[in-house]
């Protein structure tokens, strides 16, 4: 489970999250929704164990994150995959991109070896870069450039690559805010398949209807906190908060 | 002079057997050494300088603009300086060797290596960094990408730093003494140096000659760097 627990943020003055809670457990789909600017990716990459928090804790499955010396810390946020709003891809294949999280966890020896077979030409990439990159559909893209695939393949590639070490946690920061309807119906596939992995998701999105799609549990960001966070059904029919009605409702604009 | 009249000299060997050879041969050599030992020292400037912030960046920053125009002699007055018997390094024995003269190409190439270096770091895209750093990259995994991305910068970089080497005379001069053995073979006579005595002397049939080959060398590294500017500009 990642826990965040009383977690506060601001960048120089301007407080952006402000005492917030949320636990995600394994095998669930949990939506962070709110309008631009409200703090959502601020909130994934606290989770991500990218940001320290000003204040309260994170843990992952019991262990505060940042009592841990870096070692540890460096060893609990290779549990975690997260996926960015644009892809950001290595200027190189597909495979190279997606075989890179196992890569890094290869001792240096093993990795030189591998870098010589790689110049020499023979490529044999790991069983779970191509049963990754088929989770998004693109087992037939293994040696295609990164730079020449399309913005919706790309992003696509950019999930197969958080996917291939087998993470305990996917955080998902508006994976789908560019993409086409074909290319976002890919990526929800991705989602419930990562889910029925035992992989905890959590997608950041300003997309409601996407919300309702993916997600067994949703945060309604409204301000410097939750205003609310349940099940997905519950939030939407009955939301219990009066911002997170009217947000939902479309009524509060922001 | 004609060109024609130029070719059946390099075809006579107007010099000693083995005296172009190996003059090419040290012009290249120390070039290539010091060439190599600034790029191991500019790359991890240019990564602690793109993006760290530390005191005294700025001025480390202005250290290396100063040093792109440094006036190559006195480097190698400097050089000549550290090397003598009065200097710090003179009980290495070091004056008019090739070993001096990778020193004061090492000080010359070093600032535009890192210059060129450190804008096409930061030109990497911070996405990218993040990217490998959430996938479980350490410090130097991220490092490591970022040279990967940047490789086109960086190889524009190191070949304008040998561009610089090897055209360069008046350092190498001062602290190799543009020496040959008594058997004529080249000790520490470049390119460069070679071409000033030759000319000096009034041989300029072979100082063209000397100067035809050099030319064609900076070229071909020329050409290597457009070729790889458009290469990087295209994976854009
Ligand atoms: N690195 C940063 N430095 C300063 N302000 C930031 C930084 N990142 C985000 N912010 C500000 O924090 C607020 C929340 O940003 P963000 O977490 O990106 O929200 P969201 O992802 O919901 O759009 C915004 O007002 C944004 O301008
Ligand atoms: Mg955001």
């Amino acid at each position: 489970m990642i826990r965040l627990s009383n977690v506060s943020h601001s960048y120089g003055v301007e407080q952006v999250v402000d005492d917030v809670s949320l636990d995600v457990e394994p095998g669930e789909v949990v939506a962070v929704i709110g309008p631009s600017g409200v703090g959502k990716t601020t909130l994934l990459r606290t989770m991500a164990l990218f940001l320290e928090p000003d204040a309260g804790t994170v843990a992952l499955d019991g262990d505060a994150v940042w009592d841990a010396a870096e070692d540890e810390r460096l060893a609990l946020r290779r549990r975690i995959g997260m996926v960015f709003q644009e892809a950001s891809l290595f200027d190189a294949s597909v495979a190279r991109n997606v075989e890179y999280g196992l890569r890094v966890r290869q001792d240096w020896r093993e990795r030189i070896r591998e870098q010589l077979r790689s110049l020499a030409g023979s490529t044999n990439p790991a069983a779970a870069v191509e049963d990754a990159l088929e989770v998004v559909g693109l087992a037939d893209k293994l040696d295609q450039q990164a730079r020449s695939l399309s913005g919706g393949e790309a992003q696509r590639v950019s999930f197969a690559r958080a996917l291939a070490y087998e993470p305990s946690y996917l955080l998902l920061d508006e994976p789908t805010s560019d993409l086409d309807p074909r290319n976002t119906g890919l990526i929800e596939e991705a989602v419930f398949e990562a889910r029925d992995r035992g992989i905890g998701v959590v997608v950041a999105t300003h997309d409601m209807h996407q919300a309702e799609r993916v997600a067994d549990r949703v945060g309604v960001l409204l301000g410097d906190g939750f205003t609310e966070v349940g099940p997905t059904e519950r939030i939407f029919d009955d939301p219990s908060d009066e911002r997170t009605r009217k947000f939902i409702s479309g009524e509060l604009v922001y | 002079m004609p060109i024609e009249s130029a070719v059946p000299l390099l075809l006579d060997n107007p010099f000693q057997r083995g005296y172009v050879p190996s003059i090419v041969y040290v012009s290249l050599y120390v070039s290539v050494i010091a060439v190599t030992l600034s790029t191991l020292v500019s790359l991890p400037i240019g990564l602690v300088m793109g993006f760290t912030q530390f005191p005294g960046k700025q001025f480390v920053k202005s250290v290396i603009n100063t040093g792109m125009g440094f006036p190559s002699v006195v480097v190698g007055l400097m050089v000549l300086f550290a090397v003598s018997n009065q200097g710090p390094l003179g009980a290495l024995d070091l004056i008019f060797t090739k070993q001096a003269m990778i020193i004061s190409q090492f000080v010359l190439a070093t600032p535009p290596i890192t210059a060129i270096s450190l804008a096409a770091i930061t030109g990497v895209d911070e996405n990218v960094r993040d990217a490998a750093r959430a996938l479980g990259g350490t410090r130097l995994d991220v490092a490591l990408v970022v040279i990967k991305e940047a490789r086109y910068g960086i190889a524009t970089a190191v070949l304008a730093g040998f561009g610089r080497a090897i055209s360069e005379v008046g350092s190498v001069l001062i602290v190799g003494g543009n020496i040959t053995s008594a058997d004529g073979i080249s000790k520490t006579r470049t390119l460069t140096t070679a071409i000033q005595l030759e000319a000096r002397q009034g041989r300029y049939e072979t100082a063209m000659v000397l100067g035809a080959v050099l030319v064609t060398i900076v070229l071909l590294v020329n050409a290597i760097v457009v070729r790889l500017g458009e290469t990087g500009a295209m994976n854009r």
